[in-house]
């Protein structure tokens, strides 16, 4: 058995994962990079006598120091030396794709090219000569299919001749002028031992590359004064700052790769192109995207409540079953608690937030989500974000937990903090089984839907105050429009299964165990010292019931919770005969408002650490007291 | 740059245009050029609300760019 290790690199939206998931199907580890916020997806596969481990380093467009998914992807390459790299390339949009592929190859570990997605290609009337390329690149070019496993087989064996047979580096030469600078001072570099090939890193100073200038200062200051000197004459005669200067080198060398390697023919991806125009229109684009939303939540909510009630009454069924065997008494009550702390976890899972995931999946492998994130982009701007957000708020409508991670996307800690603040204000999907069992069946569905509207405005608002409250610089989008696509299964449901693993892990143990802590008070009888002491607050302030404030303390664990304690406390289903209308809407704004539930506060500790996610869950709790008691005056006067 | 000179979000919906140089920070800039926003480089303007975001053809595929960053883009119309 050899073991060799093989990383997978590339730009967002190429298909990486897809060929991912192809080598390693089941044997696959996601886990963090070590003290990083980002998502180290390592896998193993068997093929002949190699033990082949496979890393999949996350999507980007270029090696420089823009964000941490950059510099972790060279560090890696440069320090661990992977055995072979797997550059997988789209190629229905080559020249942006070689532009990085140029980059990696002055990482100087052995490399195949993926050509993926070429039937795509094919269909967009892109023809590409793979021998040419093959030949100016100077490493082996594998046409390749992912979705269809296409080709999958034939990258590996390539991969492993590769490493059989010695990789020899492809010289690659960037104009006249350009390159005698980055030689010069390669010679210069001859002393220096440091990871990365020396060219690498002439290149990088000449860029002005600080991560890469402090690496050199350590060993020879000297030569970041020659560098600085030869950088200063390239922008003298070009006219344009260093990193520009070396990006259009790197350009126009991809671009006269594609000049010399693809002939277009006839496009016949009209209908792609029109579903394009019409979803980013300013007026139907809007209209589509509304319309689509609004059917997918009543969607997912009828199919979910449908559903989740045959769930309960199957559950339901159990317990005589239980009480049975373990006959009742404190004990018998307790462990069932234990019981219904797992069950309600699923049947929130189940029918609300799986259905959830893989729908809003297919749209987010379609494209379709990144038309929202560019119709959405200004609004976003107008809390300090930019259009992408709105992805990660959209995932907060099934559940808080993976929003909070899948704000990851944003660019800058900035704006993941505001990102991740926001999100913890949308109302999941068990916040709205109860905004819809107590104000939609009781009061109605206009009222149900109003507190929506301004759940909205209230992230709107706060969303812009915490824009103005912390501190930073704010980017934009810069955003690839790709062209629609057939969504694959696969990815979209194991997509769908990771969200819901963030939850089912961090979640369900949480769920579990403070449900029962709950149950322990109920049967104590301490949660009628505890709605006693809440009465300033519960009764005074907002108007409730005294019975209420248990009902708000079991939302910490789950907010569905809080339904079902306030029908067990108050001693009947029937909410409209112990709340009224005013009542209910002040507690389903409280449930909404008031605290990230457990789960959500584990992952927030998670991404932004104990501080900030204290700092948020104290704020929302006084917030929602605070917005709770106004709502009440108002609706009362 | 005697060559007359307009924001990128000047252009017209269907205007070409090369682009001059980008203003702006470091990271900015960087980000635009990595995405082959380099100077000399032809775009294509294909839609442009009138705040939001444009969306540009540029060296074979879409990008959409904020408001506010394609401002700090400079070209020149091709004719």
């Amino acid at each position: 058995m050899k073991k060799i290790t093989i990383a997978l690199a590339g730009n967002a939206n190429v298909g990486k994962s897809v060929i991912f998931n192809h080598l390693t199907g089941l044997h696959q580890h996601i886990g963090n990079w070590p003290g990083k916020t980002v998502e180290r997806a390592e896998g193993t596969l068997f093929h002949e006598d190699f033990t082949i481990d496979i890393i999949d380093l996350p999507g980007i467009y270029s090696l420089s120091t823009f964000s941490i998914e950059e510099l972790i992807s060279r560090e890696y390459i440069a320090k661990e030396k992977p055995d072979v790299v797997i550059n997988v390339v789209d190629a229905t949009n080559l020249e942006r794709n070689l532009y990085f592929t140029l980059q990696l190859l002055e990482l100087g570990r052995p490399m195949v090219v993926a050509l993926n997605q070429m039937d795509l290609a094919e269909k967009k009337g892109v023809c590409i000569n793979i021998k040419k390329l093959q030949k100016i690149l100077g490493v082996p070019v594998v046409p390749v299919i992912a979705i269809r496993g296409k080709g999958i087989h034939e990258l590996v064996h390539e991969a492993i001749t590769l490493l059989e047979t010695g990789y020899k580096k492809p010289k690659m030469e960037y104009g006249k002028e350009v390159e005698e600078e980055i030689q010069k001072l390669t010679k210069s570099l001859n002393k220096v031992d440091l990871d990365y090939p020396k060219r690498f890193l002439a290149i990088k100073i000449l860029e002005g590359d600080e991560e890469i200038k402090k690496l050199i200062k350590k060993v020879d200051p000297k030569i970041l004064k020659i560098a600085e000197k030869h950088a200063k004459n390239l922008e003298r005669t070009h006219g344009h700052n260093r990193f520009t200067i070396i990006a259009s080198e790197r350009y126009k060398v991809a671009n006269e790769m594609v000049k010399d390697c693809v002939t277009l023919g006839v496009c016949k991806f009209k209908y792609t192109d029109k579903l394009h125009t019409i979803t980013t229109h300013p007026l139907w684009g809007y209209l589509i995207m509304i319309l689509l939303v609004i059917s997918l939540f009543y969607l997912i909510f009828t199919f979910g409540n449908f559903f989740s009630d045959i769930l309960v009454e199957s559950f339901m069924s159990l317990q005589p079953i239980f009480e049975q065997n373990f006959g009742r008494g404190i004990l018998s009550e307790l462990s069932w608690g234990l019981v219904e702390g797992l069950f309600a976890g699923i049947t929130i899972v189940l029918p609300y937030i799986l259905p959830f995931y893989i729908i809003l999946g297919f749209l987010e492998d379609s494209g379709y989500l990144s038309r929202i994130a560019f119709l959405m982009d200004n609004l976003m701007h107008k809390i300090g974000l930019h259009g992408k957000a709105f992805i990660p708020l959209m995932l907060g409508y099934g559940c808080n937990v993976p929003a909070c991670l899948g704000c990851r996307i944003m660019e800058t800690q900035r704006e993941r903090l505001i990102a991740i603040f926001v999100t913890t204000l949308i109302p999941c999907a068990a916040v709205t089984t109860v905004i819809l069992g107590l104000v939609g069946k009781y009061v109605g569905l206009t009222w149900a839907l109003s507190l929506y509207v301004i759940n909205l405005v209230i992230v709107f608002i706060l969303g812009r105050i915490a824009f103005r409250v912390f501190p930073g610089e704010s980017t934009e989008l810069i955003m690839e429009m790709h062209d629609y696509r057939m969504p694959d299964l696969k990815t979209v449901t194991k997509q769908a299964w990771f969200r819901i693993k963030d939850f089912i892990y961090i979640a369900f143990p949480l769920i579990i165990v403070c449900s029962f802590i709950i149950k322990v008070l109920d049967v104590t009888n301490l949660s009628e010292s505890i709605e006693n002491l809440m009465k300033p607050i519960t009764v005074d302030w907002l108007g409730l019931p005294t019975f209420s404030g248990i009902a708000l303390i079991a939302g910490i664990p789950r907010k569905e919770l809080t339904l079902i304690m306030l029908a067990s406390h108050g001693g009947t289903t029937n909410f409209g005969a112990i709340l009224t209308p005013v009542q209910m809407i002040v507690f389903s704004l409280v449930t909404m408002l008031y605290i990230p539930c457990i789960a959500t506060i584990a992952a927030l500790i998670k991404e932004i650490g104990w501080k900030k996610a204290m700092f948020i869950t104290v704020f929302e709790i006084a917030f929602a007291i605070f917005v709770g008691g106004i709502a009440f005056r108002l609706l009362t006067l | 740059m005697p060559e007359k000179s307009m924001k990128l979000t000047d252009l017209k919906e269907g205007q070409k245009g090369i682009i001059i140089s980008i203003l702006g920070g470091r990271s900015v800039t960087q980000r635009l050029t990595d995405m082959g926003l380099t100077p000399g480089t032809e775009v294509k303007m294909l839609r442009k609300g009138h705040w939001g975001p444009v969306e540009i053809f540029v060296r074979g595929s879409n990008l959409a760019l904020g408001y506010g960053v394609a401002t700090k883009i400079l070209v020149k119309v091709k004719e």
